[in-house]
């Protein structure tokens, strides 16, 4: 019993920490309907930004992540402006390929940079890297990352439904052509959403480099567990993203516990059966995954 | 007869086999290692491009997948030469048969999805395919990597000169080549054409969109994993590293991008133009860092498919249209200005 519940609590941190990386992916895709194939390296290279904030000048990479969100933000808005615009309203397989091409470009780069090194930071004192509540043992680490995730989602999903350009945002995502003619500018908004998604793509990869190792191939892990926790949750849906990925944590918690090596393979597998029979997620608005395809 | 129909019936055959032939008769040529081997490893991927292309252009479902049919073939003939002294001409058939039953089982699923989706879950599949390879390690004892010994014979598919690679992986491409060219020009070519431009369309007029979907996905499973046996036999040494990878079905579909997705030639223009360019960004930047060459062909790959995504063949056809529109409109303009 205390076994299961051990796993539920580790899977359901994990799961936190998967949702805050899928949550950028899934933003654009809600609005632009691009999916982000260089997602994962743009996790990446935020895992980088917060190892080498805290080496460079000793910023914990928990609090530095507002000023790694802030450079991706930026990032993000280069992004949109240097290349996803020139392929928006082109056939979808041209972004698939666009965003494959920048994946490899952004994956080499770091491997030109940085080497192959795994690299993380410790940033808990010593002895305070677990933490003990009530017989489960969870890391502080994991703990931390998860109210990041938990607070950065929440105050996502209020921006959305409170603020003016949330609302934009989120009827941009909705029908386009009709937001078009209530005088929002789809070009502006695209280009907002991307600095928006990638920045807190940057601020979830800070969160992650003290529990998880950096290295240049990382992003390729995380992109499909991306795609799952999108999938899963429903396209288009911010609470959907948080459910999706409490649901593969705690999935993941447990068939690591059985047998570890096929770990990635039930994400994979996950996801087939999902694209196959609810393509539209557990919570998406029916028919987003059409959408897509104009 | 056979020629003439191939000239009369479309460019783009004879643009298929000029380019075959050129390459074939530079087999003879040079007798030098380095050419040799590129042109082997063009012809191969030639051959695989086509093979991907027969469901990714003409079908119009982009897979993701085909590194899985690869790794397979690769894998499947391998073991059975080194562990039961079977000839990879015997190997590759039984490798074919087992990418088509995985081919079966992947349709089921993904045959309902369409553009991202389908890539997205073919990604999937060949991942778990991979995953499940080295997972299986734990029960059978095999190797990380699998290594074919040196022993040149027909019987094993190892031959001491480069030259009869290129005749063998020109084989594999003229196959493929010609099972496309058939396919295209059959009922089966229009109704895959048909699902690529329109599938709820087709469906509505009564092509049996799913059995024909499956069908390609067959002929081109089987004929990647042929390529994949071919390939092993000339690498002579296979790991899940280099068979099993994303970047080579990323590999596949950019060549039959960069040449013209869904055209005969494309996919051999794009293999003969991306492998010796990438060989030589290897060479060029091989020195400064690892990486470098990546970095270049990524860059590359972004600006072919955004300023290219008909690929050269539908870039050469644009621009031969616009010339002509020009022709004639300056031919009809001309009376009307009078002198000039």
């Amino acid at each position: 019993m205390n076994d299961f519940i051990q796993l539920l609590v580790s899977g359901i941190l994990l799961g936190g920490v998967y949702a805050l990386c899928a949550l950028g992916l899934n933003l654009i895709f809600g609005v632009a309907k691009v999916v982000n194939f260089a997602h994962g390296e743009f996790l990446m290279l935020g895992m980088y930004a917060g190892y080498w904030l805290m080496r460079g000048t000793g910023i914990n990479p928990y609090y530095g992540a507002p000023l790694v969100g802030a450079a991706f933000f930026v990032l993000g808005l280069l992004f949109y402006w240097c290349l996803m615009r020139f392929t928006i309203y082109k056939p979808e397989m041209t972004q698939v390929f666009a965003t494959l091409g920048l994946g490899i470009a952004l994956q080499n780069l770091a491997l030109l940079l940085w080497g192959g090194d795994y690299r993380t930071v410790q940033v808990m004192p010593a002895g305070a890297e677990s933490v003990e509540f009530l017989g489960i043992t969870v890391s502080a680490n994991r703990l931390v990352a998860f109210c990041f995730a938990m607070s950065i989602l929440a105050a996502v999903v209020l921006f959305l439904r409170l603020t003016f350009l949330g609302r934009a945002i989120e009827a941009i995502s909705q029908d386009i052509s009709a937001a078009r003619l209530m005088g929002i500018d789809p070009g502006r908004i695209f280009l907002l959403t991307f600095g928006l998604g990638i920045g807190l793509t940057g601020i979830a990869g800070a969160v992650l480099v003290p529990s998880f190792y950096a290295f240049p191939s990382v992003g390729t892990f995380f992109v499909l567990v991306a795609f799952v926790v999108v999938v899963l949750g429903g396209l288009a849906s911010v609470p959907g993203t948080v459910i999706g990925g409490l649901v593969l944590g705690v999935m993941e918690s447990f068939t690591g516990f059985f047998s570890p090596d096929l770990k990635e393979a039930t994400h994979f597998v996950l996801l087939i059966l999902l694209l196959a029979l609810r393509p539209h997620g557990l919570f998406g608005v029916k028919g987003a995954e059409k959408e897509a395809l104009k | 007869m056979t020629l003439r129909y191939l000239l009369l019936h479309r460019s783009d055959a004879f643009w298929t086999l000029l380019l075959v032939a050129a390459v074939l008769l530079g087999a003879l040529v040079p007798s030098n290692d380095y050419y040799l081997n590129l042109m082997v490893l063009t012809l191969l991927y030639a051959g695989l491009a086509s093979a991907w292309n027969i469901v990714g252009g003409m079908a119009g479902q982009f897979s993701l997948g085909h590194t899985a049919f690869v790794g397979i073939g690769a894998y499947t003939s391998t073991v059975l030469l080194n562990y039961a002294g079977i000839s990879p001409w015997l190997g590759m058939l039984v490798g074919a048969a087992f990418s088509m039953l995985l081919a079966v089982v992947i349709a089921f699923p993904t045959f309902r999805m369409r553009g991202v989706f389908f890539a997205m879950a073919t990604l999937a599949f060949s991942e778990t395919v991979r995953i499940l390879l080295i997972y299986s390690r734990k029960f059978v004892d095999l190797p990380y990597g699998l290594s074919i010994d040196f022993q040149p014979g027909l019987a094993r598919m190892v031959f001491e000169d480069r030259a009869s690679y290129v005749w063998l992986a020109g084989g594999y491409l003229a196959l493929v080549l010609a099972a496309a060219f058939v396919l295209s020009r059959s009922f089966m070519g229009f109704y895959l054409r048909a699902i690529r431009d329109n599938e709820d369309a087709a469906e509505a007029t009564g092509v049996p969109v799913r059995r024909y979907k499956l069908l390609a996905l067959l002929l081109s499973a089987a004929f990647s994993s042929i390529g994949g046996t071919l390939m092993a036999q000339y690498v002579m040494y296979i790991e899940p590293g280099t068979v099993f990878t994303v970047a080579l079905s990323v590999d596949l579909a950019l060549m039959s991008i960069l040449g013209g997705v869904g055209t005969l030639a494309g996919p051999v223009l794009g293999a003969a133009i991306a492998l010796p360019f990438r060989e030589f960004l290897v060479e060029a930047f091989g020195d400064a860092a690892s990486g470098t060459h990546l970095v270049v062909y990524g860059l590359l790959l972004i600006v072919i498919v955004v300023l290219l995504p008909q690929g050269l063949l539908g870039g050469a056809r644009s621009l031969r249209e616009r010339i002509a529109a020009r022709g004639r409109r300056s031919a009809g303009a001309q009376p009307k200005t009078g002198e000039q």
